[in-house]
């Protein structure tokens, strides 16, 4: 073998080719089905999401954020929100850190003073280059912005991605009640409201999940999951009795909805036949007497939006995004919606959040999801989970979830470049962890 | 004294760039010593990656064949390795000037994979050795050299850039092929292949949001599922998507379950399959040109793209022509087989 011969080296250990073809229900052929799902750490983009809520972005405030990579920077001038790109084309500072604004239709980064037209994201001038030929020919990338219910919400597009491809963000928000009460009839609860609705009043919290956004947002609709909640307060406070686990035991336990202009995801017909309750396992000396919860349904849309019907009470509905930050944190939203006609409704409702929704169910019950997903995070960390995992029979809700995401999503995120989180582990952050500040959502501002 | 002819090409994006052609030398080769970014592979005629069209002024055809139709020829089309300038003249390309910016490199690359995957096709799967790597636009082609033969055969990719350092080809056994022999008798896993590309002016242009139409003969559909990978993944509202592929029984049918794949995928891709014979179930009686049909061309700015032999094309360009498909929105390239030509098979 000659010495240039001897060079050429492969780059890396082959992967072995698994051998997914085993009893488990996720085998090679259906892996492929979801492998767009499978390559989507970073999220799905050309989507929107929630950014904020309202109450967070008051007047002429300014708010860094990051969302599948992208860090994006939102304004409110005269009520008006506008979002851009939150990474200085200069030298990538983000402006956000040290909000400047010397206009009310532009932000300045306040580092070399780069200036930025709220409207077009266009390079407007610079602060000690006024001339400089490089104004008007740069700029950032534009997010369009819906306020809806108190939240705000951002469609976070690729650079390319046309404005006027962008889709009302009704496409991108849980499926409607009443007009989809025929379809999918809810004979054993009222009409869940929607955020869109009059009045609608939402009422909830977001903080950053250290880990996949996928795995978080499969384990909203898990009905293999109500182990993990046996022990949790509200369900012993309210006397529930869970079944052990529900298994489907039709082919059609989970509808697909892909209508035209429409959200695009799946409704879960729990509690009509063709899911049952397991009561008993023998092998375990475990039986179920006296069934008695709440009635409730999961359904999930495009880019992962969980809706919860019926939950935690009568007339109220719980809304959960996992909006991805990076590739292994996410911004875990709960919000609450009602409709309150009145200043008295919105009190009670106020009261009630307070006392028993927020303690019992957003903390609470759902802090037990929180660190179930935990738990599952190294396991997918490198990839190699979404290959190795076992997947049965329950998990009919991930999979079809995961099959409907690859085919209905407006994009896959790419490994963004020169954001924060890319590297998990510069000194930077990894200095701000020590000081107690983990990586999170939110950009951390200069103080002085 | 040859001051020789002014000669400016016109690129699809706008840009424009002039060189001075003497008389006794090709266009191309005066536009390559000018380092302008022309596409070009063969520079005998045969690969059509040169192709330009005549806009103003006069040609004259160097010694050599060419493979344009007649019908091409009269509409303006011209080889440029086959074309002198007989005065000033204009040539517009049907690429922009960062496509010819894709260069050429050698590279070597592992054998990751071996399998016959239909009666007279093998996929081959590569992964760029260490420290090597290539670019390319789904579409083109590489060159790939026979282990142990020296022979030089081109094949496109199945796959796209985003796949790379892995790569798969999709090549047609041909009895008593060199590379079929090797595919069939030698190649196994961890052999060491050279490499070369990419080649071609036939690769997807970006960005276009009429309907699509793909039409593939045999091997022909490697780049359309490369392209209709690059589709997938472009920015914005995808294009419909019509992918025509056929071959000549159902024993030769390859790819369907990648298909059906991308079916999944992407809810604007629809395929129809043609055998000439022996159709059953799903598969049309035919080949896939007749499978397109008129109420797929209702839109006027349809683009197509045509893969496969050169009858395929031959009927595919006359068919989408009479169906309204502007011929400027063509593109095509031949799989001619090596026993043919010397080139691309």
């Amino acid at each position: 073998m000659s010495d240039g011969e001897t060079s050429i080296v492969r780059r890396r250990e082959v992967r072995g080719t698994g051998d997914a073809q085993a009893a488990r229900v996720n085998d090679s052929g259906l892996q492929s089905q979801y492998q767009p799902y499978k390559d989507a750490a970073w999220g799905f983009i050309n989507h929107w999401y929630p950014a904020l809520f309202s109450e967070e972005l008051p007047d002429d405030a300014v708010e860094g954020i990051q969302i599948c990579g992208i860090p994006i920077v939102l304004r409110r001038v005269d009520g008006k929100i506008f979002a851009l790109k939150d990474q200085c084309v200069h030298r990538g500072v983000r402006l956000s850190a040290k909000p400047t604004c010397f206009t009310k239709d532009s932000i300045s980064c306040w580092y070399h003073g780069f200036t930025f037209d709220l409207n077009d994201g266009k390079l407007s001038t610079i602060v000690a280059n006024p001339d400089d030929p490089l104004i008007g020919t740069t700029g950032l990338t534009t997010y369009p912005v819906e306020e809806v219910a108190g939240m705000i919400f951002v469609f976070v597009r690729e650079d390319d991605y046309p404005l006027d491809d962008v889709p009302p963000v009704s496409e991108d928000l849980p499926f409607r009640f009443p007009e989809n009460s025929e379809r999918f009839p809810h004979p054993l609860w009222p009409a869940a409201p929607s955020v869109l609705d009059e009045h609608a009043v939402t009422k909830g919290m977001h903080r950053t999940g250290f880990g996949d956004w996928r795995i978080a947002c499969e384990n909203g609709f898990d009905n293999a999951h109500i182990l993990v909640h046996k022990d949790n307060s509200i369900v012993n406070a309210l006397n529930w009795t869970l079944p052990l686990g529900i298994l489907p035991t039709a082919e059609d336990c989970i509808e697909v909805i892909e209508d035209d202009d429409a959200p695009k995801g799946m409704m879960q017909w729990l509690f009509t036949d063709k899911w049952a309750p397991v009561l008993e396992n023998e092998k375990l000396g475990l039986k179920v007497e006296g069934v008695n919860g709440r009635f409730y349904r999961t359904s999930v849309v495009l880019p992962g939006v969980l809706m919860v019907e019926n939950w935690p009470e009568e007339h109220v509905v719980q809304y959960e995004w996992y909006v991805p930050i990076t590739n292994d944190t996410h911004e875990y939203w709960e919000v609450l919606v009602k409709i309150c006609p009145t200043e008295e409704d919105r009190k009670a409702y106020d009261y009630r959040y307070k006392t028993f929704y927020k303690p019992l169910a957003l903390n609470g019950f759902n802090d037990c999801d929180i660190y179930a997903r935990e738990a599952m995070q190294d396991f997918y960390a490198d990839g190699s989970g979404w290959d190795d995992e076992q997947l049965v029979s329950t998990d009919v809700s991930p999979i079809t979830w995961r099959k409907l995401a690859s085919r209905w999503n407006r994009g896959i995120a790419k490994a963004p470049r020169g954001v924060e989180g890319k590297i998990p582990t510069t000194s930077l952050r990894m200095r701000r962890t020590a000081e107690g500040v983990p990586p999170g959502y939110k950009v951390q501002k200069i103080e002085e | 004294m040859d001051d020789g002819a002014q000669v400016l090409f016109a690129f699809a994006d706008g840009v424009e760039r002039s060189v001075t052609v003497k008389s006794n030398e090709t266009i191309l080769d005066a536009g390559l010593a000018a380092d302008l970014p022309l596409l070009f592979q063969c520079k005998s005629g045969s690969c059509s990656s040169c192709i330009a069209k005549l806009i103003e002024g006069e040609t004259r055809q160097a010694a050599g064949h060419t493979t344009l139709l007649r019908s091409e020829y009269e509409a303006g089309l011209r080889l440029l390795c086959q074309c002198e300038a007989v005065g000033n003249c204009r040539l517009e390309l049907g690429y922009d000037s960062e496509a010819g910016s894709v260069r050429a490199t050698k590279a070597k690359a592992f054998v990751d994979e071996v399998e016959k995957i239909a009666s007279n096709v093998v996929r081959l799967r590569l992964e760029l050795a260490a420290d090597n790597w290539v670019d390319f636009r789904s579409g083109q082609f590489f060159q790939l050299t026979v282990p142990g033969v020296g022979a030089i055969r081109s094949y496109s990719p199945a796959t796209t850039p985003r796949e790379l350092p892995m790569l798969e080809f999709l090549i047609r056994l041909l009895p008593g092929g060199v590379m079929s022999q090797w595919l069939t008798d030698q190649a196994t896993p961890d052999d060491i292949i050279d490499i070369e590309g990419a080649f071609g002016a036939f690769f997807l242009r970006e960005k276009v949001r009429a309907p699509h139409i793909l039409i593939a003969g045999g091997t022909g559909l490697a780049p359309m599922l490369s392209i209709v990978d690059e589709l997938r993944a472009q920015s914005g509202r995808k294009p419909p998507v019509l992918l025509s592929f056929g071959c000549t029984d159902p024993d030769a049918l390859f790819g369907l379950d990648a298909i059906k794949l991308r079916q999944q995928w992407m809810p604007g891709l629809t395929a129809r399959i043609s055998v000439d014979n022996g159709a059953t179930g799903d598969l049309l009686s035919g080949n896939p040109v007749d499978a397109v049909l008129a109420e797929d061309v209702s839109d006027p700015n349809t683009v197509a793209y045509l893969c496969g032999p050169s009858r395929m094309i031959d009927a595919a360009f006359a068919r989408l022509e009479a169906l309204g498909v502007n011929p400027d929105n063509i593109f095509a390239e031949q799989f001619v087989s090596s026993s043919e030509t010397g080139s691309n098979p």
